[in-house]
């Protein structure tokens, strides 16, 4: 056990954790931040993408941990209140999911590439976004609220 | 009659999701999301062997470790059997385990990890048995009976449809044998020109739902037994449930969770039995969630297929008559799936004119994991299968693969190929709209190759679907369904339906998923229903909800119910005075009239002749080199009704496009002595956002639906016969005809090879 003191979603956290708690289980289950969600489990479907100082990451493969002395963000701290992200409302007005299973971890991934580069290509979009697995939209509409969402055609 | 596609204020809009808020924050909870006081969690342990006896289980070491609570035996548990028709599934292995992953020992603990050191600490002696692997030997004089036990059935749920069903016959391993016949198929046979015979064969793939199997289970002081589950009909489900474990359904509460993708995968209670069973033991809330290794290798992926088609052709390469035999391999168990077959022998070449018909479906026992329904159970099977074989006729006779397709193309007037009456066929149209938007007769560069599948299927009417609508002393409705909204967006067809009823704005709608204490029977999404079904029983009970306000609106207007008028926006008028929803119903809540609640309900498995249909085209590119086939785009065209929400109706095709691209191109459960080897998303390939073609969509409105509005189906349109048309493009481009999926690269070169030797 070790003394975790990270921010996430903006705010303070102080938790006693075990070395090898995984990051996913330490959101959902000690902090119930279950918005992240664990699909495959071996960081291959990016379900579980949340980000540490802006960049994604699978928290199924990252120990909790790891983000000691970070700044977490997961899906609950995208918008600001009830003000939805540019990427959450282009999510709703294209059709960017359905089950919504992988739509934190879509949010996420497309956050961090937005951060990064706010202007990208289709193509830019399908390479950063290549770890997000979605079974039920075919992915067309992810890529269209991505563009919608950086102002791109 | 053509029905005319109609845009209304609610339908035809392209209306975000009732869900879509909640998904996009995070605030949507899923069966695993749920977290109760005292929760535990239960794991099980898992057979090594495709066939074994069990000998013995010492649990003795995993009981003694501390956080354990529960460890569970067969021995343990009732001795009953639970399946959605076929009851063969125990909630542990008693004796013997039937495929690699059968469950044989359970444990519940303080979390994952106890639970797993615990299950490390059991120790099961098994004395391995000859396993049957493949439906052929399973039905073999002689080979290893799988189920020597008799194996009841649900009552009332065997759907025969046509021709004659015999369930357990005398052959080996089969659970069902269904034949079904129309017209003289040999007669036939024997008179024509041409006779052709081809084999496929298609593996299983997986639903691949990101969401695994997830549920728990909390049985209260007073004997109420609460359960969160991902299951797609959780009236059914609580049903099988209480017929299984003999506790009355009203004592079993199915609350309402988001279930995070279906694709027919999560119609079954998968684990949540036998966690009843550890939170009994455990006298504690228990939560099971399967890991992704557990799902790709023992939950149910869709059945292996085994289709040989005989077809004979006239002079002018008519189609006489079809011969078919299907098999379906089921796995170690027949009830995850509701029905004695799959209904996948419907899709026969519904899309042609054949005169004579004959069918043989046999479903088979294996000692591989069971398996269930996904996306039109059986149909993508026998698409394959005969979109393959159609396109090798044509070849065979030296017709373009298009006009073979157009010659043969069912058309009004003609019956289905099982001899029921359907009209308003637009195959041919379909066919000639897509073929132009793709162009199929533009030059090409060599390498590329260019292929077409079509289909034809109708919505489903079948099952009972019941909602119940309230019009609030506010003047806002709430309908309440049944069943969760598997990410297809139909709660939010929903509200776009009842808002269309009362001519209001989609926002004045609630929906609501109710419990299975509160809501009344929903038989869930499947088989491309529940637009039609729920969507019949909105009508219904808008029907009641408009003349309990009209009648209100007539004491209100002091007029006579009959000259009361229903305007725009939900207002009434009479003898010129008009009164809108929220005030007559607050001046109705005065009187304590408010609210107003209807039932509706549908009426289910009503005879319909309505279908559409579906033409997909698609080009690739071969590299002569590597075999690797690159696909680069398709064009899909569907035969439409109205379309009640744009931005779903797409999202149905664009996805069920790319899950057929995945079997067609990369998809595939591999077993190997019974074991399934593609055990993790590594190995088990789903197409990335990397593996998608340019894409065309084209509607063809105006299409015959039987549904609200005259809506027609789409979600399983997008998918069925899509593999077919990438598998003939690949001949087209190198002369390789692939008859098994999916698509590799070593079976191209390996084709390419014979043909230059040959050459």
């Amino acid at each position: 056990m070790r003394t975790l003191r990270l921010t996430v979603n903006g705010a303070p956290v102080v938790r006693e954790v075990a070395d090898h708690r995984l990051l996913v289980d330490f959101l959902r289950e000690d902090l119930k931040l279950t918005g992240t969600k664990e699909g495959c489990g071996i960081g291959v479907c990016g379900a579980c993408t949340v980000l540490l100082d802006g960049k994604p990451i699978s928290s199924c493969l990252a120990l909790a941990v790891h983000a000691d002395g970070g700044q977490v963000t997961t899906i609950e701290g995208v918008a600001a209140g009830d003000r939805l992200h540019p990427l959450q409302e282009a999510f709703l007005a294209h059709g960017g999911y359905q089950c919504g299973i992988c739509t934190p971890g879509q949010i996420l991934a497309a956050k961090a590439l937005l951060d990064a580069n706010p202007r990208p290509t289709k193509a830019d979009i399908q390479y950063w976004m290549m770890g997000n697995l979605c079974r039920c939209t075919g992915y067309y509409k992810i890529i269209e609220s991505i563009a919608a969402a950086a102002g791109v055609e | 009659m053509a029905a005319v596609t109609r845009t209304g204020k609610a339908i035809g809009q392209p209306m975000q999701r009732v869900d879509g808020i909640a998904k996009v924050t995070g605030r949507a909870r899923y069966a695993g999301d749920f977290d109760l006081p005292g929760m535990i969690f239960g794991r099980c342990l898992r057979s090594p062997y495709p066939r074994a006896r069990i000998v013995s289980i010492d649990t003795r070491r995993a009981k003694a470790l501390p956080g354990v609570h529960a460890v569970l035996t067969g021995a343990d548990v009732a001795d009953v059997r639970y399946g959605r028709l076929c009851r063969d599934v125990p909630i542990l292995a008693k004796d013997i385990a039937l495929f690699v992953g059968d469950k044989v020992a359970a444990v519940a603990a303080d979390s994952v990890e106890i639970a797993e050191a615990a299950l490390e600490r059991i120790a099961v002696e098994y004395e391995e048995l000859p396993p049957v692997l493949s439906a052929e030997e399973a039905m073999r004089p002689g080979a290893p009976v799988i189920h020597p036990e008799p194996v009841a059935l649900m009552p009332g749920a065997i759907a025969g449809g046509h021709g004659e069903l015999r369930m357990y016959p005398p052959i080996p391993n089969v659970i069902s044998q269904l034949t079904l016949r129309h017209g003289d198929v040999a007669g036939a046979l024997a008179g024509a020109s041409k006779v052709f015979e081809h084999v496929f064969t298609v593996p299983p793939v997986h639903q691949g739902y990101i969401e695994p199997h997830s549920c728990l289970v909390s049985i209260g002081a007073d004997g109420l037994v609460d359960v969160w589950v991902a299951n797609k009909g959780p009236h059914i489900a609580r049903a099988h449930m209480a017929a299984t474990i003999g506790v009355p359904e009203d004592r079993l509460r199915f609350n309402p969770v988001t279930i995070g993708g279906d694709f027919g995968g999560k119609g079954s209670l998968m684990d949540t039995l036998l966690c009843y069973y550890l939170a009994r033991a455990a006298r504690r809330p228990v939560k099971m969630v399967m890991t992704s290794f557990e799902e790709l290798t023992a939950a149910n992926p869709r059945h292996t297929a085994n289709i040989r088609l005989r077809t004979g052709l006239d002079r002018d390469a008519k189609i006489v008559a079809i011969d078919a035999r299907i098999v379906f391999d089921a796995g170690a168990y027949a009830g995850f799936i509701p029905g004695p077959t799959l209904h996948g022998y419907s899709e026969l070449a519904g899309t042609y004119r054949v005169p004579n018909c004959a069918i043989e479906v046999l479903r088979v026992y294996t000692n591989t994991v069971p398996r269930g329904h996904m996306r039109s159970p059986g149909s993508p099977q026998v698409a394959f299968a005969v979109e393959s074989h159609i396109d090798m006729i044509a070849r065979a006779l030296g017709l373009d693969p298009v006009e073979m397709r157009r010659r043969n193309a069912i058309a009004d007037g003609d019956p289905t190929p099982l001899g029921d009456r359907r009209r308003h066929l637009r195959c041919r149209e379909t066919i000639d709209a897509g073929a132009r938007a793709f162009g199929w007769d533009a030059p090409k560069a060599p390498g590329i190759g260019r292929g077409i599948s079509i289909y034809e299927h109708p919505a489903g009417t079948f099952g009972r679907s019941t909602v119940t609508l309230t019009v609030g002393a506010d003047g806002r409705i709430t309908v309440m369904v049944g069943a969760p909204d598997t990410g297809t967006g139909f709660h939010t067809i929903a509200a776009q339906l009842v808002a269309e009823h009362f001519g209001l704005s989609p926002d004045a709608v609630a929906v609501v998923q109710g419990d299975t204490l509160t809501s009344d029977f929903e038989a869930g999404s499947s088989g491309m229903r529940v637009t039609t079904t729920v969507g019949q029983a909105i009508a219904a009970a808008a029907d009641k909800a408009k003349q309990a306000l009209a009648a209100l609106a007539a004491e209100r207007l002091n007029c006579a119910p009959s000259d009361v008028r229903m305007g725009e926006g939900g207002s009434f008028a009479a003898s010129g005075t008009t009164i809108d929803l929220p005030a007559l119903m607050g001046w109705a809540a005065e009187r304590g009239k408010a609210p107003v609640t209807c039932k509706g309900e549908n009426t289910p498995n009503q005879p319909s002749d309505q279908t559409s249909f579906a033409a997909h085209f698609a080009e690739v590119a071969v590299d002569r080199e590597t075999g690797q086939v690159r696909l680069r785009r398709l064009v899909t065209a569907h035969d439409v009704g109205t379309i009640i929400n744009p931005i779903t109706h797409q999202g149905q095709i664009e996805g069920g496009l790319i899950q057929a691209v995945g079997q067609a191109m990369s998809e595939q459960v591999v077993l190997k002595e019974g074991a399934v080897i593609t055990a993790h998303l590594g190995d088990y390939k789903l197409p990335t956002i990397m593996d998608i073609p340019a894409l065309e969509t084209v509607l063809l409105p105006g299409g015959n639906g039987s549904g609200p509005f005259a809506t027609t189906a789409i979600g399983e349109m997008s998918n069925v016969a899509v593999p077919a048309a990438i598998t003939n493009a690949v001949f087209d481009a190198v002369g390789v005809r692939l008859v098994e999926l999916p698509i590799r690269a070593e079976k191209v070169l390996e084709g390419l090879g014979e043909r230059t030797r040959a050459g």
